[in-house]
C-alpha cells in the first residue's frame, strides 16, 4: 500500500527532552495516524534516529541529533524510498534541526537563515541556498517548544491536527489584516489580492495590540509588521518613517481568543522564528502560541525579511501567493510549496533579498491538513462517478496528478532558474560611476557595496531559453547600500541596484528600506 | 554571559523591512551586541535611553548579534 504521508521525527532528542512524558507523545502520534486513515490517508511515522527504520528507508541512522548533512540525507532516503504526499517534520529544531544556509543579503544582521527548504528539494545536503532553488515536495513543520520538557504542547498540536475540520471558503474570507501604518498602502494592496478587499485593515499606530475577541476570531490572519530575533511581540510604526515602534501584536494576548483552523500569514522579520521560551522571560513566540491555540498552520519567516517601500514584493508576495492557495482549496504543505513556486517563477534571476525570501519563508502545521474544501465539479454528483470512485467527491488520483505537476514545476525551476552568488571583485568603473552619481542625486551616504555573479544551471539553454544563453553571460549584480536624509530628518537606508550584462548597464532599481 | 563596552545607536538590519536605529554595546575589543531588555520593546524601549554615551556592564542572555539583558549598570 503506498504511503501518502510520512511523520519524521528523532524519537531519541524527545526522549531526552520529554523522558517519562514520551508515551504521551507516542500516543498522540498513533491517535494522528488513526485520524489520516479515517480520512483515507496511509501515515508512516519514521524516527530517523532508529536503525530499523533507517534501514527500511534505505537510509542511515542519524547519529547526532544537530548534525544536518546526516538529516538532510535522512530526510532524502525516506522521501526517496516512500515517495509521500506529505513529509510532516515533528519536533522544533532540538528535534530535527533546521537547515543552515549563507545569507545571500550578507551584512543585514543574520549571520545565516536557518531553514526548512532543502527539505523540500531532492538537491543535496549544502549551505549556498542558490542550490535550492528547484523545491518539489510538500513539506511542514509541527514543532514542540525548543527546550520544552512538558509533552502537553507537543500533545495539544497533535490533536488539533488529528481532529482538524475542514470548512467552506466563506469561513477564510472574513480575516483580520495587521499592518505597522508605515506599510499601509502595501498592506492593503496585499489584502485586496488575497480577499478582495482591504476595509478592515488594522494599522498600529494607532490601534494594538489589544485585538478585539471578534478581530481575533476571524480564521485567516495576515501580518505585515516588524518582527524581533526571540520576541514575542510584533510592532508597528507610524506613517511618518520615525523611529517609533508601538506594540501592534503579542503572544500573551492570544491565549483562548485563536479559533480553531485559523491560518496565518506573517511577513515579519523572525514572525516565525522558533525559539527557546527561556530567552524571553519563559513566552514562547507569536507562532508557536498561534498554534497552541487552534491555529492550524502558520507561513511567515525564520529572520530578517525584505518588501519594497511601495506596492508588492518579495516577503507580501509570497505570504499572498500562500493564502491564495490556502483559500483555494490546498493543503497547507501544497501552499507553502506552491507559494515558493510562484515566488521563485517571477524572476528570471533570484537578486541577494529574493533568495533570501525564498529560504527563510516556511510552514509550521501539519502538512496535510486542508483548512479549506475545493469546489468539486459538477460530474462528481453523477451516479456514474460516485460508482466509481466510492462517494469521494474527488480522487486520489486528482493529488498524484497535483503532486507530478508540483514536481515538474520544482524540477523546471531548478533547471531554468538563476541566482546571484557574491563575489569578491569590485564592480566595473563605469558602474561605480553610475551608482556614484545615483547616490549623490538621491542623496545617498555610503554604508556599503556588493558584487554578484548571476549564475544559471547548464540546462537554462533548452529549446527558445538558448536565445538568452547569450544575454545571460556575463550578467552580474552591484549593490550599495547608503543612507538618506529625508526632510523630516529621519534617516531612511537605499539599496539602488544594477544589473549588468556584457559591461552594459540593463537594468537599475532603487529600493527604500521598509 | 556579562560583557562590558560603550553604548551607541546605529542602524541595524539594514535594507531589510525591520531596519532601524537601536543601541549596540561596542567591546573594547570591537564586537558589538544589540542591546535589548528582557521584556522590553526589541526595536525601541525607552527605559533604555539613558545608556547612549555611557560605557555600561550588563548581564543576558547573548544569540545572534545581540544580547538581550537582565541586569546592567553604568561604569563609573
Amino acid at each position: 500500500m503506498a504511503t501518502n504521508k510520512v511523520i519524521v521525527t528523532n524519537l531519541s532528542a524527545l526522549q531526552l527532552k520529554y523522558s517519562a512524558g514520551l508515551p504521551r507523545i507516542r500516543d498522540a502520534i498513533k491517535r494522528s495516524i488513526a485520524a489520516d486513515k479515517k480520512r483515507g490517508l496511509t501515515t508512516l511515522l519514521v524516527a530517523i534516529d532508529s536503525a530499523a527504520d533507517m534501514r527500511a528507508a534505505k537510509g542511515v541512522p542519524v547519529a547526532a541529533v544537530s548534525d544536518q548533512r546526516q538529516v538532510k540525507a535522512a530526510l532524502d532516503a525516506v522521501w526517496t524510498t516512500y515517495a509521500p504526499d506529505y513529509l510532516m517534520i515533528l519536533g522544533a529544531p532540538d528535534v530535527i534541526p533546521m537547515q543552515t544556509l549563507r545569507n545571500p543579503a550578507r551584512g543585514d544582521g543574520d549571520e545565516n537563515v536557518p531553514s526548512d527548504l532543502p527539505y523540500a528539494c531532492a538537491a543535496p545536503y549544502g549551505t549556498d541556498p542558490a542550490a535550492f532553488l528547484g523545491p518539489t515536495r510538500v513539506v511542514g513543520r509541527l514543532p514542540d517548544l525548543i527546550g520544552g520538557s512538558n509533552p502537553a504542547y507537543l500533545v495539544s498540536l497533535l490533536g488539533t491536527a488529528a481532529r482538524y475540520k475542514m470548512r467552506t471558503r466563506a469561513d477564510y474570507q472574513g480575516y483580520l489584516g495587521l499592518s505597522a501604518e508605515v506599510w499601509e498602502a502595501s498592506t492593503a494592496l496585499s489584502l485586496s489580492k488575497v480577499f478582495g478587499a482591504s476595509n478592515a485593515l488594522q494599522t498600529t499606530p494607532p490601534r494594538g495590540p489589544n485585538w478585539s475577541a471578534a478581530q481575533l476570531a476571524f480564521r485567516a490572519h495576515f501580518i505585515n509588521c516588524h518582527g524581533a530575533d526571540a520576541s514575542p511581540e510584533y510592532y508597528g510604526q507610524p506613517a511618518s518613517g520615525k523611529e517609533q515602534y508601538p506594540v501592534a501584536h503579542q503572544a500573551a494576548r492570544l491565549k483562548s481568543k485563536v479559533s480553531n483552523g485559523t491560518v496565518i500569514a506573517a511577513e515579519c522579520c523572525y514572525g516565525a522564528q522558533l525559539y527557546d521560551p527561556a530567552d524571553s522571560a519563559g513566552q514562547a513566540g507569536i507562532c508557536s502560541t498561534y498554534l497552541a491555540d487552534g491555529a492550524y498552520g502558520f507561513f511567515g519567516s525564520t529572520t530578517i525579511a525584505y518588501g519594497p517601500s511601495e506596492g508588492n514584493g518579495q516577503a507580501d508576495l509570497i505570504c499572498q501567493f500562500f493564502l491564495n492557495s490556502v483559500l483555494d482549496g490546498a493543503s497547507l504543505g501544497r501552499a507553502a510549496l506552491e507559494a515558493r513556486h510562484r515566488f521563485a517563477a517571477l524572476y528570471t534571476h533570484l537578486d541577494p533579498t529574493d533568495l533570501k525570501t525564498l529560504a527563510q519563508f516556511y510552514l509550521l502545521g501539519d502538512p496535510s491538513i486542508q483548512p479549506v474544501s475545493g469546489v468539486p465539479h459538477a460530474l462528481s454528483r453523477s451516479k456514474a462517478f460516485k460508482s466509481t470512485f466510492k462517494g469521494a467527491k474527488s480522487t486520489l488520483g486528482a493529488r498524484a496528478f497535483r503532486r507530478e505537476r508540483l514536481a515538474r514545476t520544482g524540477a523546471n525551476l531548478e533547471q531554468s532558474l538563476g541566482a546571484v552568488r557574491p563575489v569578491h571583485d569590485r564592480a566595473p568603473s563605469h558602474v561605480t560611476r553610475v551608482l556614484n552619481a545615483a547616490a549623490k542625486e538621491s542623496r545617498i551616504k555610503e554604508l556599503a557595496r556588493q558584487s554578484y555573479a548571476v549564475a544559471f544551471p547548464e540546462s537554462a539553454v533548452r529549446g527558445d531559453l538558448k536565445q538568452f544563453a547569450a544575454l545571460r553571460r556575463g550578467r552580474s549584480v552591484h549593490l550599495l547600500l547608503g543612507e538618506k536624509f529625508a526632510h523630516d530628518k529621519v534617516k531612511r537606508v537605499v539599496a539602488l541596484v544594477a544589473t549588468v550584462q556584457d559591461g552594459t548597464i540593463v537594468h537599475m532599481r532603487r529600493v527604500h528600506s521598509r | 554571559m556579562t560583557l562590558q563596552g560603550r553604548v551607541v545607536r546605529k542602524r541595524v538590519s539594514i535594507g531589510s523591512k525591520s531596519e532601524h536605529e537601536a543601541l549596540v554595546l561596542v567591546t573594547s575589543e570591537g564586537e558589538e551586541y544589540q542591546l535589548r531588555r528582557q521584556g522590553g520593546n526589541a526595536f525601541r524601549d525607552p527605559e533604555l535611553d539613558g545608556l547612549e554615551g555611557k560605557s555600561i556592564e550588563c548581564e543576558g542572555i547573548v544569540r545572534s548579534g545581540q544580547i538581550i539583558m537582565t541586569r546592567w549598570g553604568v561604569l563609573e
